[in-house]
């Protein structure tokens, strides 16, 4: 189970190139007309640097926040390099039982190492030992 | 049209109404890589009490960034979009964005931005920054 102890944990760094027919599939999926600009979200796609130790499709997992913050715009063809890191974990306690928020960054850079954008999803998973887990 | 540098503080933005389909989800996922069965298989979902799919949180907040980039045309970017889920989005569920503008200064534009289902239910809130090219 996820606890503090993950806090700082990072991935190691993914190269990407920008792809053109990945941006434009990803386009027509959200469904607006695609111009080759690179939609905002696009970088909510970036999953692949793992974070060891770290599962992100728990039983009952929700996505309850998202921020995407552009230091300069992000074009087909660029190539970046993103990691991900657990920028925070805490618990609550909700009527549902106890809860467990996880903070996850998403830092993209370009190849002179300058910041291009940087995404903050909050995760929020039911804590193990409650039946919700038990049922699934 | 006005130019979207001229809206001033408290202006409403254009609505946009989104109806997500099963075929979208299933779309969505493949294009985004997020496979959580929450959002592909009806009886997994129901099991861990969703009453059945729900749209990724992203593919809505995808449709909270069309609407401003339809609204801002070329004249400018969003360098900023921070979003809050308040409820899941089911297929079929009809949902209306708008949003107006809370602050502004001769280059940046921030607006609120809220989505609501048929039901009359927040499903999204959010802030976003728009930056003049």
């Amino acid at each position: 189970m996820i606890g503090k102890e993950f806090i700082g944990r990072e991935s190691e760094s993914v190269v990407l190139k920008i792809r053109f027919e990945e941006v434009r599939r990803f386009a027509e999926a959200i469904g607006i007309p695609f111009e080759g600009e690179v939609p905002t979200t696009y970088v909510g796609t970036l999953l692949k640097a793992n974070i060891p130790g770290f599962e992100l499709t728990t039983p009952g997992m929700i996505h309850g926040e998202q921020k995407i913050t552009y230091h300069r715009p992000l074009a087909v063809g660029d190539s970046i390099t993103y990691k991900r890191r657990i920028q925070d974990v805490y618990e609550r306690t909700s009527k549902l039982g106890k809860i467990i928020f996880v903070v996850l960054e998403t830092s993209g850079y370009d190849l002179t190492g300058e910041l291009v954008f940087s995404s903050s999803s909050t995760i929020i998973t039911p804590a193990k030992g409650d039946d919700n887990e038990e049922r699934v | 049209m006005k130019s979207v540098f001229n809206y001033q503080v408290s202006d409403r933005l254009p609505f946009r109404e989104w109806v997500p389909s099963h075929v979208q989800i299933r779309q969505y996922a493949e294009a985004s890589g997020d496979f959580n069965p929450i959002h592909l298989n009806d009886n997994y979902a129901r099991k861990v009490g969703l009453g059945g799919v729900i749209a990724h949180g992203m593919l809505t907040m995808a449709q909270m960034a069309a609407l401003l980039t339809e609204w801002i045309g070329n004249e400018g970017r969003i360098s900023k979009l921070d979003v809050r889920f308040e409820q899941v989005v089911s297929p079929g569920d009809k949902i209306t964005f708008s949003g107006s503008i809370k602050a502004r200064s001769e280059k940046v534009i921030v607006c609120d931005i809220e989505a609501c289902n048929h039901k009359g239910d927040k499903v999204l809130l959010g802030l976003a920054h728009i930056m003049q090219k």
